[in-house]
C-alpha cells in the first residue's frame, strides 16, 4: 500500500521545461516515476527527456490519462496552474514554490475542497512513497521502503530524521510535506486517517513547527481515530515572539498562540511521544519498530 | 507588512470608506498654514506615525485648538522617539465627535481559512482587551472567499449585535468596501477601530490598521514604494535584495545559524539554545540557492560584527550541496576577520560539496550531522 503515491501514478509535471522543471524531472524519472506528461503554456508539441510536452494540463490528462500533477511553477503563477489542475479534474495536486501569496492558496483550497481534490503545498518537498514513486523535489536517495508514514511542515526537518531513520534500517511507507505556508492545501489532520487506513504503515511520525493550529487538531483526531503509535516533534521552542521564522506559518503570536508548549501539551494528551530532536524521533521508532 | 495609520487611510479613502479629513507632515515648517491647506477645522488630533501599539497611552496622540497648539505640538513630537521608534510622521486629522464606537476588521483566519470578519459594538478599546472582558460582544463570521460578501451577512451582524437595521445600506457599502479592500490588497488584516458614527448619522473609520501579505507585495506598486519608505535593519534589507530572510534572533548572541529550510534552522537553533549557547542571527536561504548567492549570504551574516561563529547547516533537495560549497569558499576567500565557519552537507551532490569544502584554507570545519555541528561550536576549539 503506502498513501497518495504509489506504482499507479501517472504524473504530470506543470512548468517541466524551466530549470528546475528539467532537474527534478529527471531525478524523478531516475527514481523510477511514472512521468507520463509535462505542460508549458506555448510548449505543446515538444518532449523533455522523452516525456511529452503539451499547452494545457487538459491536454495532457486527456492524452495520457494522468492522475496527479506536480508544479515546478514561480510563486506568482502557482494560483493559475493549480486552478488549471483543478479545472481539468486531476485528482491530486501538488505544489512546491515558495512565496506563494496566502490568498491565492485559500482560493485553491476552498476550489479543491468543494471537488474532493486533494490540494498539497505550497512550500513543500512533494510526497513520496519510497521504492514506487516520487513526486517532488526531496533527495530521494536517502529513503527507504518501509513502515512509517511521516508528515512534514519542514522539507529539511524530514530530510534529517529520514536519513537517519533509514540508516539504522527503519523504512518509510509515505513520506508528505504539507508544507511550511499559512494555509497548507492538506493539514496533518486531512491525512493522518490515510495512514490509519494504510496496513504497510504501522507507525507514523509527525513533524510540526510553531504557529497556527494544525498540530492542536492532529491531536484532536489522533484522540478520536487513530490507533497506530504516533511520535511527534515540534519545532521553533526558541524563536522569538512575533516574527516569522522563514516558513510563512511559523510565527508566535503575541498572545502565545502557536506556541511550542500547546501544542506539545495537545499531542501528549492525544497520547503521543513528544520528541526533542530529530534524533530522539529515530530513538523512540527503534523502540515502537522493534 | 503593517502598513502605517496615514497609509491605511489613504487606502480606505481609496475603496470608499469614508475617513476624517487630514493631512501628513514630515515637516514642522508652517504647520498652521498646512493645517488651513487642507481646509481642517479644529479642533485636530496629532497622530505620530508608528508602527508599535498602545501608541496614545505613549503620548503619540495629541490635540490641539489652534495653529500654535499643532506647532508646539508638532515641534515635540515630530522625530521624537516613541516606544523606540523615530517618528518621521505625523497624521493631522479633524477631531471627531462620535455618537457611537464600534469594532470592525477582517482577517485571514488560519483555522477556517477564510476571511474572517470580527465585529464588536465595543469600539475603541483593544479587541484582545475585549475578548477578555467580554468575549461574547464579540461577533465572528468566516466569509467563504468563492461566495464573498453577501446580504445576509450584514443582516445577521446587524441583528446579533442589535444594532440600528436602518443602517444596512451604510453598512452594506463599508464592509464591501472593505472586503474589496482586504482581497485585492492580499491582506492579513484590514481593521477599523473605532469605525464611529457621528451625530449627523454617518459612519466613519476614526482609526485603521492594514497588514499586507509579503508575498503578494509584487503585485502593489503603490506598497512596495511605501515599504522603501520604512526604516530597516541594514541587514535584514542587505539580505531581502538577495531574497534571504535575516532573523535577528537575540541581540547579543554570538552564533549565527544559516540553513537552506527555516524548519532545520528553529532545529539548529533549539539545540544550540539547549546547549547554552545564544544565537545571535538566523538566515534562511530558501531553496535552490546558487553559489554567487551563498557567498553573499556568507558575506552579510559574517559582517555582523557580534558574530563570530556560523553554523551553516544544509540537507541538500532542490539546493545542491555543491553549489553551497562553492559559495562558502567564494565567500572564505574574502573574508578578513578569523571567524569559524562549521559547515554540515547532506543530500543532493553532497560529496563533490565536501571536497569543495576541504580545498577551502582557513578556520572551516566540516562535520556530519547536526549534534556534532553542536559540539563543535561549543567547544572552545573553535573560537
Amino acid at each position: 500500500m503506502s498513501i497518495i503515491i504509489n506504482e499507479n501514478t501517472r504524473l504530470i509535471v506543470q512548468g517541466i521545461t524551466g530549470r528546475e522543471g528539467i532537474f527534478h524531472t529527471e531525478q524523478m524519472l531516475k527514481y523510477g516515476t511514472n512521468v507520463v506528461a509535462g505542460v508549458t503554456p506555448g510548449k505543446g508539441g515538444q518532449t523533455v527527456l522523452g516525456v511529452p510536452v503539451f499547452d494545457t494540463v487538459k491536454q495532457a490528462k486527456e492524452e495520457t490519462n494522468a492522475n496527479a500533477t506536480i508544479l515546478f511553477v514561480p510563486a506568482r503563477f502557482t494560483q493559475t496552474g493549480v486552478f488549471e489542475a483543478i479545472d481539468a479534474d486531476v485528482p491530486v495536486i501538488i505544489t512546491i514554490a515558495e512565496h506563494v501569496p496566502v490568498h491565492d492558496m485559500m482560493l485553491c483550497y476552498h476550489l479543491a475542497k468543494m471537488k474532493g481534490i486533494r490540494l498539497f503545498g505550497p512550500n513543500s518537498f512533494g510526497i513520496i512513497s519510497p521504492g514506487k514513486s516520487k513526486a517532488g523535489f526531496m533527495a530521494h536517495k536517502i529513503f527507504k521502503k518501509g513502515n512509517v508514514g511521516l508528515l512534514s511542515r519542514s522539507a529539511t526537518n524530514c530530510y534529517e530524521t529520514v536519513f537517519m531513520m533509514s540508516n539504522e534500517g527503519i523504512g518509510q511507507s509515505t513520506c508528505i510535506g504539507v508544507g511550511g505556508d499559512m494555509m497548507p492545501g492538506s493539514t496533518f489532520a486531512d491525512l493522518l486517517g490515510d495512514f490509519e487506513n494504510d496496513s504497510q504503515t504501522q507507525a507514523i511520525v509527525i513533524i510540526g513547527e510553531i504557529g497556527g493550529s494544525e498540530e492542536e487538531l492532529a491531536a484532536e483526531y489522533i484522540e478520536k481515530h487513530i490507533t497506530k503509535p504516533v511520535i511527534a516533534l515540534i519545532a521553533g521552542k526558541n524563536a522569538p515572539k512575533g516574527k516569522s521564522m522563514g516558513h510563512a506559518g511559523a510565527i508566535v503570536s503575541a498572545d502565545g498562540t502557536g506556541s511550542a508548549e500547546n501544542k506539545e501539551k495537545a499531542l501528549k494528551q492525544a497520547g503521543c511521544h513528544i520528541a526533542e530532536s530529530t534524533v530522539q524521533i529515530v530513538e523512540i521508532l527503534k523502540d515502537i519498530i522493534r | 507588512m503593517k502598513l502605517l495609520e496615514y497609509k491605511a487611510q489613504e487606502l480606505f479613502e481609496k475603496y470608499g470608506v469614508p475617513v476624517m479629513k487630514g493631512v501628513v507632515i514630515d515637516s514642522i515648517d508652517d504647520v498652521a498654514l498646512k493645517i488651513s491647506d487642507a481646509a481642517l477645522e479644529y479642533p485636530v488630533v496629532i497622530k505620530a506615525q508608528v508602527q508599535v501599539g498602545g501608541r496614545g497611552k505613549a503620548g503619540g496622540i495629541q490635540f490641539a485648538n489652534d495653529g500654535q497648539q499643532a506647532q508646539a505640538i508638532t515641534e515635540k513630537l515630530l522625530f521624537s522617539d516613541l516606544k523606540g521608534f523615530k517618528v518621521n510622521k505625523l497624521l493631522i486629522v479633524e477631531k471627531a465627535a462620535p455618537d457611537k464606537e464600534w469594532y470592525l476588521s477582517i482577517m485571514l483566519d488560519r483555522l477556517t481559512k477564510c476571511p474572517l470578519i470580527i465585529f464588536s459594538a465595543l469600539g475603541g478599546v483593544d479587541i484582545e482587551e475585549t475578548a477578555k472582558t467580554d468575549p461574547d460582544k464579540i461577533l465572528k463570521i468566516p466569509i467563504n472567499p468563492l461566495l464573498g460578501i453577501q446580504d445576509y451577512i450584514i443582516r445577521y451582524m446587524l441583528t446579533k449585535t442589535g444594532i440600528d437595521k436602518n443602517l444596512f445600506k451604510d453598512m452594506k457599502i463599508i464592509l464591501k468596501q472593505l472586503y474589496s479592500l482586504f482581497m485585492e490588497y492580499g491582506c492579513m488584516l484590514a481593521e477599523i477601530n473605532p469605525l464611529a458614527l457621528d451625530k449627523n448619522g454617518k459612519i466613519i473609520a476614526l482609526d485603521g490598521k492594514v497588514d499586507i501579505d509579503e508575498s503578494a507585495m509584487h503585485r502593489l506598486p503603490d506598497i512596495m514604494e511605501f515599504a522603501k519608505t520604512l526604516p530597516a535593519s541594514p541587514l535584514v534589507k542587505e539580505a531581502s535584495e538577495f531574497n534571504f530572510l535575516y532573523i535577528t534572533i537575540e541581540e547579543e548572541g554570538d552564533v549565527a545559524v544559516m540553513s537552506n529550510g527555516s524548519g532545520m534552522l528553529m532545529s539548529c537553533i533549539d539545540l544550540i539554545s539547549k546547549k547554552g549557547m545564544q544565537v545571535g542571527a538566523a538566515l534562511d536561504l530558501g531553496g535552490g540557492a546558487t553559489a554567487e548567492r551563498i557567498k553573499e549570504a556568507v558575506r552579510i551574516v559574517l559582517s555582523n560584527k557580534k558574530i563570530d561563529k556560523l553554523f551553516i547547516s544544509i540537507f541538500g533537495g532542490i539546493t545542491r550541496c555543491d553549489e553551497v560549497a562553492k559559495g562558502i569558499k567564494l565567500a572564505m576567500e574574502e573574508q578578513k576577520e578569523n571567524k569559524t565557519v562549521i559547515v554540515r552537507l547532506e543530500g543532493t551532490n553532497k560529496q563533490e560539496g565536501v571536497e569543495v569544502i576541504n580545498s577551502i584554507k582557513g578556520s572551516v570545519i566540516t562535520v556530519d550531522n547536526i549534534p556534532q555541528g553542536v559540539k563543535e561550536l561549543s567547544s572552545g576549539r573553535c573560537v
